[in-house]
């Protein structure tokens, strides 16, 4: 009834853990793992990175705001963590990869033999020389893509951010450069001011927007990639419901991931899981009949 | 993120501690946390020591800023969040076992047992007399200058009762918790023992993953407050 199947990978259910919310521990992704149709696991790169200092994540109104600035062990140390999750899990692993250049991404790959597949994180709105900075530009993102698919045979999914001027140029990019997947969206450009002490509220000034809030926008971002591309695209933003699971589905996304949705119950994945499963008893359908059935309506 | 002013400062010099009290009380539980930011330093998590006051001692650059903070300052607030203290059955005796800054929740939960009429022991360990910071009756000093000579364990297994019910609740140093987790094991009461762990946060809202122990808890959202039983050795390893 849930079963679907993306870029290669067959998942038992379309609901995925989004990269960064509670991934950089096996012990979280294996409690999470038990109900996700698949997990991605926290950006990592060559290097270890510090990130940036508290305060780095703010719950508001509505949404999340985030300047993590892609703290990370490196990988080498984050392979043996990540390695402790494969062997104690049957849900597929998605490593979520940064870096700074093309060719620092095929470096990547080899740290994780056995990952399920790869999603490039090209769209970290708050990083220095990574993420974002890839992302916006058609030609790198072409070849982030091509230089990875090279060096791996695993799916390789293309993490998109919605702050470029059209999405689908850039998901077109990915596409022509191997992506087997594309995932919309990444966090969107935002910041906190405090209105006591009048000063801007994250340690980093600027940073990235999620949570309910961003909804509508990664909706709106799903259809268009949808319509445009031949490649599944994985819907991502603002998911905290099985209702929002489903709206992202008839719009076109083949799987979703939440994220912030773990702020309001550490049972999301479950409660969406659970209620797509009744939603299908009763209609009779499968999931997978139901991917993009807006477009026919539209 | 709302912000709160002190409106009173109590230093406890020797033992580098400072306690703010704020314009406000904080609507939370004995056990809860608040991460607390000090504008130009870091955002960082400290436990209510009672509903309108933290305590905090000098460990790094933050909390040393802090020991100089003056009446009127402001500082932004985000919480109070994670699992509190739960509260002892009527006829059940309450050990609290504080070693050091951990006498800061403690005394919290302190206050509401008594308000509830219960009978509590606190037991507080420090290193020296320097660093008491209540009169609590029951206080080990590991260089005897002050009490028993000792540490807050030992001396809790002196004081335990097991003839009749009780809950023991701590918060400390990992290496003392440790031990009384050991001791607690040892007597099979791991159900009714409760501490209170720290772990490095950011976010402090169950998101980002740094706090994480072994079964997969949050120390922020499903702690910081665990019952003896959902703890294994190795979280006291790390
Ligand atoms: C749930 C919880 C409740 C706490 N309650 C109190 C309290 O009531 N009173 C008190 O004095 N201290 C408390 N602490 C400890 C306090 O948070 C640290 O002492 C403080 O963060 C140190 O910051 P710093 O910049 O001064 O020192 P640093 O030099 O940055 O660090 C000194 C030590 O504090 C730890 N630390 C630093 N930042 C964090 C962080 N974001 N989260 C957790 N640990 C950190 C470091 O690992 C290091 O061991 C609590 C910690 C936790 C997790
Ligand atoms: C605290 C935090 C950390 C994040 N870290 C990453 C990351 O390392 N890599 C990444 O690709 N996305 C990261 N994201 C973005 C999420 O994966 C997701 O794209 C975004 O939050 C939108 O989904 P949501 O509304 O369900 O959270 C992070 C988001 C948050 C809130
Ligand atoms: S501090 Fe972020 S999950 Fe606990």
């Amino acid at each position: 009834m849930l079963e679907v199947e993306v870029a290669g990978m067959k998942l038992r259910n379309p609901v995925m853990l989004a990269s960064g919310i509670l991934g950089s521990k096996h012990s979280s992704l294996l409690r999470i793992a038990e109900f996700a149709g698949a997990v991605v696991s926290k950006s990592v790169g060559v290097e270890r990175r510090e990130g940036y200092r508290n305060p780095a994540v703010l719950n508001r109104k509505c949404c999340i705001v985030n300047a993590v600035g892609l703290a990370s062990p490196g990988a080498e140390v984050f392979s043996g963590e990540l390695r402790e999750f494969s062997m104690k899990s049957k849900t597929p692993l998605v490593v979520s990869l940064f870096a700074s250049r093309p060719d620092e991404f095929a470096s990547l790959a080899d740290y994780f033999p056995f990952a399920s597949a790869f999603e490039l994180n090209l769209s970290c709105p708050h990083a220095e020389n990574a993420g974002m900075v890839l992302g916006v530009d058609e030609k790198l993102v072409k070849k982030c893509v091509q230089v990875i698919k090279d060096v791996t045979d695993k799916p390789v999914l293309a993490k998109l951010t919605p702050n470029v001027t059209d999405i689908v140029d850039i998901g077109r990019a990915a596409e022509e450069g191997g992506a087997d997947a594309v995932v919309a969206v990444n966090t969107v450009k935002a910041m906190a001011v405090d209105i006591f002490s009048r000063k801007p509220v994250l340690s980093n000034i600027r940073g990235g927007m999620s949570g309910k809030a961003l909804k509508g926008i990664a909706l709106r971002c799903v259809w268009d990639l949808y319509e445009e591309l031949e490649i599944p695209v994985i819907g991502c933003g603002g998911i905290s419901s099985w209702k929002d699971a489903l709206e992202f589905i008839l719009a076109g996304a083949s799987a979703v991931q939440v994220g912030s949705a773990f702020y309001y119950s550490y049972r999301a994945i479950e409660g969406i899981v659970r209620g797509l499963e009744e939603y299908l008893r009763l209609t009779g359908e499968k999931i997978k009949d139901l991917i993009g059935a807006a477009h026919e309506n539209a | 993120m709302y912000c709160l002013r002190v409106v009173e400062v109590n230093r406890f010099e020797r033992a580098e501690v400072v306690s703010l009290k704020f314009d406000r009380k904080l609507r939370g539980h004995p056990g809860q946390f608040v991460m607390l930011n000090v504008f130009g330093f870091e955002e960082i998590p400290i436990s209510l020591s009672s509903p309108d006051t933290l305590m905090i001692k000098a460990a790094g650059e933050t909390t040393r800023y802090l020991q100089k903070v003056k009446k009127g300052d402001l500082f932004g607030i985000r919480g109070p969040f994670g699992r509190p203290f739960s509260l002892p059955a009527r006829e059940e005796k309450s050990y609290l076992v504080a070693g050091g800054i951990g006498i800061a929740p403690l005394n919290y939960l302190y206050a509401r047992l008594k308000e509830m009429g219960r009978d509590v022991v606190v037991i507080h360990g420090v290193r020296s007399s320097d660093e008491i910071l209540f009169d609590y009756p029951e206080i080990a000093t590991n260089d005897g200058s002050y009490g028993f000579k000792g540490n807050a364990v030992q001396l809790f297994k002196r004081l335990l009762d097991t003839s009749e019910p009780f809950r023991v609740y701590a918060c400390g140093p990992r290496p003392m918790l440790f031990s009384l987790y050991r001791e607690i094991k040892r007597l099979g009461a791991l159900e009714r023992a409760e501490f209170s762990l720290e772990r490095y946060m950011r976010c402090g809202i169950g998101l980002c993953g740094s706090c994480v122990k072994s079964g997969g808890l949050r120390v922020c959202v499903e702690g910081p407050v665990f019952r003896g039983d959902e703890i294994s050795e190795g979280d006291f390893l790390v």
